[in-house]
């Protein structure tokens, strides 16, 4: 190729690469303006939750959207002071994980069973068990509370707990039994001839390949207990056993709420729930989306 | 590190059936112990008098009766908590009973409420106000205990109507909408609106206060055809009107009604005692500039009267055991002495079914509520104690209808009637 053709042939291109880095520059900008939109919107509510707990009262109400005047912390004091945060907080963690735990130990062995094993009646028990992911929570008030009042647990947070834990059966079976299913069914096949038993292959096959699955589930039950206030409510009296959500109630009044000092015990609220995300997010990614692809 | 701070978790979860199996049991003790439920707790503005009173009476009777307060937050929780209970047939030994149609009926069932028109009738019940005293019998049984009682007049702040040029509250409608043209003038919203919430709250009160101009005393007596409700739709379309309220009215709750007016966004606004707390904190110069009036009348109507309904009655379980029902009455003359009620009103704003009087130098705002409640001709209840729950429901809805231009004034009357009908 001579000089003359090499300069024609940068000069027929120039055009086309010049609206190739224009598309790709708008490309970019339309990339970053949607990512940045969705950041704005998705963190906006929660620096605005933070920004407003350092405003009183009399500032919330002039003008929700203005920055504080200044740092004002007493709302701060007032989340711990006036709602005794820590121990319901301690109560809280103890009834989201207890019901967490116990309904994952339940369910992964129901969601086994369903699973991988053939029997008479499958079907129509499984259908009964996740026929209960459609009945509202609050049309089981009357027999839950009479079944707690009568096993003597009303008022404890282990009844409270077992209240979660059977809220939540339909929906983790439902979840846990479809994940148990796409596991190779060849894995239990290649136990069986080494002898593995019904326990085995559910405790050392199928259970530590379904981490995944009890991580997604688990993190519903978990974020369930954890927001959970109407059966708290009915089901504990004393504070000694009262969990976050109703001390966080403790700011609104009959006719008045303190809304800097609830947002307060609300931003102190999510701070383990955001410590449990930041340490376990790996897995619970993968947990949602590992049921993607069926390979 | 994720190991180890699972492996924490987990022994806290473990620890939830020993802590919990442990936990809770209410030490034995001599005496009777009343467990009472309140939502008079927390930052509630009734919460320190009533603990006050609380922790007099105990001590008053240490050693024989103990009232147990178990502090339950949200009043709506609260509701439906006892309603739970109710229906379950296991109801606290005392509990704040909030009368409507759901709970009334509780009255007709047998060995569920317990039964004060005995009590009541020996001298205890000369106390209290007839006409709530009243609205709380039934087939003379007194089933729960008149209490706190809510007055709604119309609140407006004098200062913005100084602004406009207004020297006093209107008392026709006709003075009313020129009032409202001159504070537009001056730029002020003229008032606070809502069609969310549960009830509309703030516009369920203007329509109360409008039907009670145009069919008196007796209004909510007359069915939903009659012509006074159309009549009463068509004022409360013409506040929503005309830049008469502010734009986010519209789907807007009770927080964004009271907030216009606590930011001094509109001048008119409507609300019980119970709000005073609130002013007086959050916006201590609309506190100094508000003063109370009646509404104003329609063409022809009446004029000067209020919007009152029982907020709280007090109300215990049936009990067979004398010992446990005397220490019951003992509490309820306790919470209901005159004396005793004037110092929650004068502590937290609230007012009750007892006659009593207050101190003078209290809160001026709060003598505005007792002047314009003695000053009443006549009183009537709100809307939502006056229809089923259906119709308040769809009260807020047909308003937005009608803003919207959906529906004409008689066609929100018609969806209000197809509500009770279904």
């Amino acid at each position: 190729m001579s000089s003359s053709e090499t300069v024609q042939h940068a000069r027929t291109q120039t055009p086309s690469e010049g609206v190739g880095l224009a598309k790709r520059v708008v490309g970019k900008i339309a990339k970053w303006s949607v990512l940045l939109f969705f950041l704005a919107i998705t963190l906006f509510p929660l620096l605005w939750l933070i920004m407003t707990t350092f405003k009183t009262n009399a500032e919330f109400m002039a003008d929700p959207l203005a920055l504080p005047s200044g740092i004002y912390w007493q709302n701060y004091a007032d989340a711990v002071r006036v709602s005794g945060l820590p121990r319901l907080l301690l109560n809280s963690v103890m009834v989201s994980s207890g019901s967490t735990i116990i309904a994952m130990f339940i369910c992964s062995m129901g969601a086994f069973v369903f699973a991988r094993e053939e029997f008479r009646g499958k079907q129509i028990i499984l259908t009964v068990i996740l026929a209960g992911v459609l009945v509202p929570i609050i049309a089981l008030m009357v027999p839950y509370y009479r079944i707690i009042r009568s096993i003597g647990l009303f008022d404890h947070l282990f009844g409270l707990t077992l209240v979660y834990v059977a809220i939540n059966i339909p929906i983790s079976t439902f979840l846990l039994q479809g994940f148990m299913k796409s596991i190779p069914y060849e894995l239990e096949e290649a136990g069986i001839i080494d002898g593995c038993g019904f326990w085995q292959r559910y405790a050392r096959i199928v259970l530590p390949l379904s981490k995944l699955g009890l991580v997604t589930a688990g993190t519903f039950v978990f974020l369930f207990s954890w927001n959970e206030f109407i059966y708290a409510l009915l089901l504990t009296t004393s504070f000694a056993n009262r969990t976050l959500q109703l001390g966080i109630r403790d700011f609104q009044g009959q006719f008045f709420t303190n809304y800097t000092g609830m947002y307060a015990a609300i931003v102190l609220s999510i701070i383990p729930s955001v410590i449990v995300y930041v340490l376990f997010h790996d897995r619970i990614v993968s947990g949602l989306t590992s049921g993607a692809l069926k390979s | 590190m994720a190991r180890k701070a699972l492996v924490l978790v987990i022994v806290f979860a473990l620890s939830v059936p020993v802590v919990g199996i442990f936990a809770g049991g209410a030490a034995e003790e001599d005496g009777i112990v009343l467990q009472f439920p309140s939502f008079w707790v927390g930052q509630d503005s009734k919460a320190e008098p009533m603990e006050q009173l609380i922790g007099e009476f105990n001590a008053m009777y240490e050693g024989e009766i103990r009232v147990q307060v178990e502090p339950t937050p949200d009043t709506d929780g609260y509701r439906q908590t006892i309603n739970t209970r109710l229906a379950a047939g296991d109801l606290p030994d005392i509990f704040i009973f909030q009368p409507d149609p759901t709970t009334m009926r509780y009255y007709e069932a047998e060995g569920v409420l317990m039964d004060f028109a005995d009590e009541l009738h020996g001298g205890w019940g000369d106390r209290f106000q007839e006409s709530q005293m009243n609205a709380a019998t039934v087939d003379g049984m007194v089933k729960s205990i008149p209490y706190e009682i809510g007055v709604t007049p119309i609140w407006y702040n004098t200062r913005l109507f100084e602004e406009a040029g207004i020297d006093e509250f209107p008392t026709t409608f006709e003075e009313f909408w020129e009032a409202t043209d001159a504070l537009k003038d001056a730029g002020i919203t003229p008032t606070s609106q809502m069609t969310g919430g549960a009830n509309a709250w703030t516009s369920m009160l203007w329509y109360s206060h409008i039907i009670g101009s145009i069919g008196g005393p007796d209004a909510w007596d007359r069915p939903l055809g009659h012509p006074q409700y159309e009549q009463a739709a068509e004022i409360l379309l013409r506040l929503y009107s005309d830049g008469n309220t502010t734009g986010d009215a519209v789907g807007g709750d009770a927080d964004v009604s009271g907030s216009h007016y606590l930011a001094e966004r509109t001048a008119i606004f409507s609300n019980g005692p119970w709000y005073i707390g609130r002013v007086a904190g959050d916006a201590p110069q609309v506190h100094e500039a508000t003063q109370l009036a009646p509404a104003p009348a329609v063409e022809g109507g009446e004029h000067g009267h209020q919007v009152t309904f029982a907020l709280s009655n007090l109300a215990a379980a049936h009990t067979d055991d004398p010992a446990r029902r005397k220490a019951v009455v003992e509490f309820m003359e306790w919470m209901t002495k005159p004396e005793h009620v004037a110092m929650i009103t004068e502590e937290a704003g609230s007012l009750f079914a007892i006659e009593y009087e207050i101190d003078p130098d209290v809160d001026p705002l709060l003598s505005e509520f007792v002047r314009v409640q003695n000053e009443a001709p006549f009183t009537l209840t709100d809307m939502e104690r006056a229809f089923p729950v259906a119709v308040i429901q769809e009260f807020g809805g047909a308003i937005e209808m009608m803003v919207v231009g959906g529906a004409s004034p008689a066609e929100f009357v018609e969806i209000l009637k197809d509500a009770a009908e279904d």
